[in-house]
C-alpha cells in the first residue's frame, strides 16, 4: 500500500513527464476537437484516439485481473451539461486544462489567466453547490439510480464484469475496435483530402503567379483567416 | 540534447502518456485534472479566510476538505513544471501576452465556463477521454457527448466572432 506522500510523489513525476511530452508534441485536447471541426485537421484527434485505445485495453485488462483503481462514479445528466459548458469554455479560452498548464509553463500569460478564472469558476460553483447540494458529489453517490438527483447509478467495466460474469477485457476489446474504426475513418478522410489537394496543385501554382489572388482568398475563405487568428493563441 | 531540439509526434507522446497512466491507475487512479485545481482554490481561499470560515461552506467540509496531501494537485503542478523545464531546455520559453481586449474577454469567459463545467460534472476533459471512457463508465459517454457538442457550439460562435 502506497503512502499519501508516495501518491503525491508519483503524481508529480507523472505530471512532470506529461508536461514535457505535451510541450514537445504541442498536443492539445481543444485542438483535437476544434481543428477537426473547423479545419478538418486531425493531428491531435488521432493522438487522442490512440491514447484512448491503449487506455481502454490497459484499464479493462487490469480490472479483469482485479487490479487498478477505477473511479467509483455515478452516471448523471450533470456530466452532459457540465462538459457541454466546458467544451464551449475550452474553445473560447483556446486551451483545455492540460494545455493551460503547459502553455503557462511556456510563459503564456493568456493561459495563466484562463487557469486563474477556471479556479474562480470552480470556487463560485462550490458556493452554488453548497446551496443546492446538486449534483451528487463523490462522497454522496450511492451507486444506485436516483431520479430526484438525475443520477442513473454506477455503470462501468467493473459492474459489467460483475453483472455478466464476462471479463472486462472482452468489453474493452470491443470498445477499442470501435475507436480503431473511427481512427481508420479519419485516416481515409485525410488520404482523400491529400488526393484532392494534389489534384488542385496545378491550380495553386497558377494562383501563385497572381499575388493579388492570395488576398482575395482570405476574403472569400474566412477559415484560413480564422486559422491564422487562432494560431496566435499558441496552439 | 536532441530530444529538446525537435518536436515530438503527438501520437508517440500520447501513447507514452497512456502507458504511464496505466501504472498510475494501478498505484492511485487514472489521470485527471480539475480535482487538483479545486483543491488549490480551496487552499487559497482557506489561507485568506481561515479554516473556521471555510468550514461554514458545506462543499468544503462535505466534498473537498482542503489539504495539501491530495495527489491530484501534484499532477497539475507537475505539468506546469515539466512544461517550464522543457520550454527552457528547448529555448521555447518566452512571454506571450494576448494583444487584444477581445482575447482577454474570451479567455476570461472560457476559463469561468471550464471551472463551472468541471464542478457541475465532477470531471474534466482529461478524465472524460482518458479516464471514465476507457474505464467504460457510462458517465464518460455522456460527458464525451456533452464535450463534443459544447466544442462544436463554441467553435461555431468563435468562428462567427472571427468572421465579424
Amino acid at each position: 500500500m502506497i503512502t499519501v506522500y508516495g501518491q503525491c510523489a508519483a503524481a508529480f513525476v507523472f505530471g512532470t513527464t506529461v508536461g514535457v511530452l505535451v510541450q514537445r508534441s504541442r498536443w492539445c485536447n481543444t485542438a483535437a476537437l476544434r481543428d477537426a471541426m473547423l479545419f478538418k485537421s486531425y493531428r491531435n484527434t488521432k493522438a487522442l484516439l490512440v491514447a484512448m485505445m491503449i487506455l481502454t485495453v490497459g484499464f479493462t485488462g487490469m480490472i479483469s485481473i482485479g487490479n487498478g483503481n477505477p473511479m467509483r462514479f455515478d452516471v448523471g445528466i450533470n456530466q452532459f451539461i457540465g462538459l457541454f459548458l466546458f467544451g464551449i469554455g475550452m474553445v473560447f479560452a483556446g486551451a483545455c486544462t492540460v494545455s493551460s498548464w503547459v502553455k503557462t509553463g511556456e510563459g503564456n500569460i493568456g493561459a495563466l489567466w484562463a487557469l486563474l478564472f477556471l479556479i474562480v469558476g470552480l470556487f463560485l460553483s462550490s458556493l452554488v453547490w453548497s446551496f443546492s447540494y446538486w449534483p451528487l458529489a463523490g462522497p454522496t453517490m450511492t451507486g444506485h439510480a436516483n431520479a430526484a438527483g438525475l443520477q442513473f447509478g454506477w455503470a462501468d467495466a467493473l459492474t459489467l464484469q460483475r453483472d455478466t460474469g464476462v471479463p472486462a477485457i472482452v468489453f474493452g476489446v470491443i470498445q477499442t475496435g470501435a475507436l480503431y474504426a473511427l481512427y481508420r475513418r479519419i485516416l481515409r478522410r485525410e488520404r482523400a483530402t491529400l488526393a484532392a489537394e494534389a489534384q488542385e496543385r496545378p491550380m495553386s501554382s497558377e494562383r501563385a503567379a497572381r499575388p493579388a489572388a492570395g488576398l482575395a482568398d482570405a476574403v472569400v475563405n474566412p477559415a484560413s483567416s480564422a486559422r491564422d487568428a487562432l494560431s496566435t493563441l499558441g496552439d | 540534447m536532441d530530444f529538446f531540439k525537435k518536436s515530438l509526434d503527438p501520437i508517440v507522446a500520447l501513447a507514452i502518456i497512456a502507458v504511464l497512466d496505466i501504472f498510475l491507475f494501478l498505484i492511485v487512479g487514472a489521470w485527471t485534472v480539475g480535482g487538483g485545481e479545486t483543491m488549490i482554490a480551496g487552499l487559497f481561499v482557506k489561507s485568506l479566510v481561515g479554516a473556521k470560515e471555510m468550514n461554514r461552506i458545506p462543499f468544503w467540509h462535505l466534498v473537498f476538505k482542503p489539504t495539501w496531501a491530495y495527489w491530484k494537485i501534484y499532477i497539475s503542478l507537475g505539468m506546469g513544471f515539466g512544461a517550464l523545464v522543457s520550454a527552457l531546455l528547448s529555448k521555447e520559453f518566452y512571454w506571450r501576452v494576448p494583444k487584444h481586449l477581445s482575447e482577454w474577454v474570451m479567455i476570461t469567459i472560457g476559463g469561468l465556463l471550464m471551472g463551472i463545467g468541471i464542478r457541475l460534472s465532477f470531471v474534466c476533459n482529461v478524465s472524460t477521454f482518458l479516464g471514465l471512457t476507457p474505464e467504460m463508465n457510462l458517465g464518460g459517454y455522456l460527458a464525451v457527448s456533452g464535450l463534443v457538442i459544447g466544442a462544436w457550439v463554441g467553435t461555431f460562435v468563435y468562428k462567427k466572432i472571427l468572421e465579424a
